[in-house]
């Protein structure tokens, strides 16, 4: 089964993204309030896919992401955030191998659209 | 300065062309390189005369007598050019006046009284009779030395024998000659002692002069012949002379009034932002501070308004104060080597009183400024980051609730049943609008804008976690004074709560002479400042922009007044 883990600040989200996550078939193997612990715990975790929000009270998420591509064995890194595509520009560049999905279209069909099959 | 350096120039220039022409013409002697040599030093005597300040007038009339008597070589330059010789004749008729406009205009370069004016009006006429007629009928004799051999431009075509009116001439000018020298014995009589020895080097050179002049005249009369040239050389003497003697004047005059007297008729012409400069030269330092008091502000500022501390001065320097120590009219910050001169420093400062008094009105208008540009920028400032700040609640707050609220409606399509979703989408939800609510009442609070400023106050006082005993009446006021009145408070009231380590506070407003004065006060630790880029700047911005002040007062330990005045009509 696909192992995810969830990164985000703001626990609500991170409560309800998890369960929306299980209703879409998916295992959650693990949840992340900010950059530090979310690299420990894919490192210790090794998930299949990371949820990563953009911003990160200590880190930019866009960081975190260029790490845990490069990583051996890497994650599929889908980066999240509140904010639109349009906020962020049509000729931005999301790190090489990321995708990118705004929080108001999470939903269990985009989720199964996004996920590689192992 | 730049008039008469091109002036001076141009004399010199003329000379050189006496110099060279005449040697062309094999006429030059040792007379002609004295007088080119005594006109070059003279132009120099005038020119140095011109860098004085309030001295150019004089030097300009010095040389514009050069000048003419310059060009009274032409006619020997050019002997046979009709152009040349139609300027020389004026020129000629036209000396002893400017001759007489220079002396009698000493020191200052103007005529003095209506006396003065005839005698220079006068000259100025018969020296044109006096040339006009060589410039209407002079025809030439044959004569092949003389000067000029042709005739002016003005030439009538028809001459007749003038030998008679050249006596008649100089009998006018013998007495003009007099009235000039009774003029000048009237004006040395009348003279107090001091002044006197400032018009003896000039009497000495116009004695000289007008000897030479009437001896030339007494000459003309008999029809004699003077030995050896004598009165060339008298003539061309003067042209040294007499500046050397205006200058000599001109030292004695400012040895006797010393460096105030230059700082007195200085400032009496300085431009607005020119005392600084005015001092620094009368006291000779050239790194000199000027700080205008203003006690509006209880400040110092340079001529220009910018903000100064004299006491911050720096090394060997050190600060003169000018005016009552209590209520100081201005300060000098100078090297400290110039106490030594205290009397002269102190002089100064006297004698700058009237022009300190402007230049401090003037500081003040342009420290207004200052001031104005610097917290207009501030405000742009200040709102911008309230701009960012509102995004930014506005993201981290209702809507990651609201995308919180969709997750959850999400899983309720496939769980409708699960009523601790349903529980969590309502809690969302409720946040949410709490949040939207807050954030409306930190834009603009509904109370203000319904129930007016006393109200809003006390809701304000209500919500905050200390206690705060609010003395406000149900007056309302211009909806920007009521805005920035409320903000104020609120930005004090959570100033206290941050900082002021107290429990309670007290908020008064109250109408009082067509002005709104609120005072926000506690009783904790203090400490608080203005700074640039503190809330507390923001606030003295707000409140200037809708025309009031606001004092801070808080000493350490001593707790925290903000006390704020706006007018507010009656």
């Amino acid at each position: 089964m696909t192992r995810i883990l969830i990164v985000d600040d703001h626990p609500s989200f991170r409560r309800l993204a998890s369960q929306l996550v299980v209703a879409a078939g998916y295992a959650v193997v693990g949840e992340a309030a900010d950059a530090a612990s979310a690299l420990d715990e894919a490192a210790r975790l090794r998930p299949d896919v990371v949820l990563l929000d953009v911003v990160l009270p200590d880190r930019s998420g866009l960081a975190v992401a260029g790490e845990l591509v490069s990583s051996p064995d890497p994650p599929q890194v889908v980066l999240i955030s509140s904010r639109s595509r349009s906020d962020f520009g049509e000729s931005y560049e999301w790190p090489e191998g990321c995708s990118f999905l705004p929080k108001h279209e999470l939903t269990v069909t985009r989720l199964k659209e996004l996920v590689r099959q192992p | 300065m730049r008039l008469a350096a091109a002036v001076g120039a141009g004399v010199v220039a003329l000379w050189a062309v006496d110099v060279v022409r005449q040697n062309e013409l094999g006429v030059g002697d040792a007379g002609l390189a004295f007088y080119a040599v005594a006109g070059v030093v003279s132009v120099g005597v005038a020119l140095a005369i011109a860098r004085h300040p309030g001295r150019e007038r004089l030097a300009l009339v010095i040389l514009g007598w050069l000048f003419v008597s310059a060009l009274d070589d032409l006619a020997v330059d050019w002997p046979t050019s009709r152009s040349a010789t139609t300027v020389w004749m004026l020129a000629h008729g036209l000396q002893p006046a400017v001759y007489g406009l220079m002396v009698l205009s000493y020191p200052s370069g103007r005529l003095r009284d209506r006396g003065d004016r005839a005698l220079v009006g006068a000259a100025t006429a018969l020296g044109l009779v006096w040339m006009g007629v060589p410039l209407l009928f002079f025809r030439p004799n044959g004569c092949a030395v003389c000067a000029p051999r042709v005739s002016s431009f003005l030439y009538t075509g028809t001459t007749f024998d003038y030998g008679f009116l050249g006596k008649v001439f100089a009998a006018c000018f013998i007495v003009i000659g007099a009235a000039f020298v009774w003029l000048l014995v009237r004006r040395l009589a009348a003279a107090p002692a001091g002044a006197r020895v400032t018009l003896l080097p000039l009497g000495f050179a116009v004695l000289f002069a007008t000897a030479e002049f009437v001896a030339q005249r007494i000459v003309t009369l008999g029809g004699w012949q003077a030995p050896f040239g004598v009165l060339d050389w008298l003539d061309r003497g003067n042209a040294l002379v007499l500046p050397l003697a205006i200058l000599v004047g001109l030292a004695e005059i400012r040895r006797r009034r010393g460096p105030l007297g230059d700082l007195v008729v200085e400032l009496r012409t300085a431009q607005p932002g020119e005392v600084r400069l005015a001092l620094a030269r009368t006291l000779g330092d050239p790194t000199l501070e000027l700080a205008l008091w203003l006690p509006d502000r209880n400040s110092f500022v340079r001529e220009d308004g910018t903000p100064i501390d004299p006491q911050a001065s720096g090394e060997r320097r050190t600060v003169t104060t000018i005016g009552p120590a209590a209520e100081p009219l201005a300060a000098i910050v100078h090297d400290e080597r110039l106490l030594g001169q205290r009397t002269l420093l102190e002089a100064a400062g006297s004698a700058a009183h009237l022009a300190l008094e402007n230049a401090r009105l003037q500081a003040e208008l342009r420290a207004q400024l200052v001031e104005l540009n610097a917290s207009r920028s501030r405000i742009l400032a200040a709102a911008d980051a309230e701009r960012r700040r509102l995004e930014r609640d506005l993201h981290d707050g209702a809507q990651q609730r609201l995308l919180a609220l969709g997750l959850a409606l999400q899983l309720l399509r496939e769980r409708a049943d699960d009523p601790a979703l349903l529980e969590q989408a309502h809690a969302e939800l409720q946040q949410a609008l709490r949040e939207l609510r807050d954030l409306a009442r930190g834009i603009h609070p509904t109370i203000l804008t319904e129930q007016g400023l006393g109200a809003a106050v006390r809701s304000l006082a209500d919500r905050a976690p200390i206690a705060v005993s609010v003395h406000a009446d149900e007056d309302r006021y211009a909806s920007s004074i009521e805005a920035a009145v409320y903000f104020l408070v609120a930005e004090a009231l959570a100033n206290v709560v941050k900082h002021a380590q107290t429990g309670a506070a007290i908020v008064s407003l109250e109408r009082r002479d067509g002005r709104l004065v609120v005072d926000v006060s506690d009783d904790g630790r203090g400490g608080a400042t203005a700074a640039a880029d503190g809330g507390l700047q923001g606030l003295v911005d707000r409140i200037a922009a809708v025309g009031g002040t606001l004092t801070i007062t808080s000493g350490h330990g001593a707790g925290t007044t903000l006390h704020a005045e706006i007018p507010c009509g009656s």
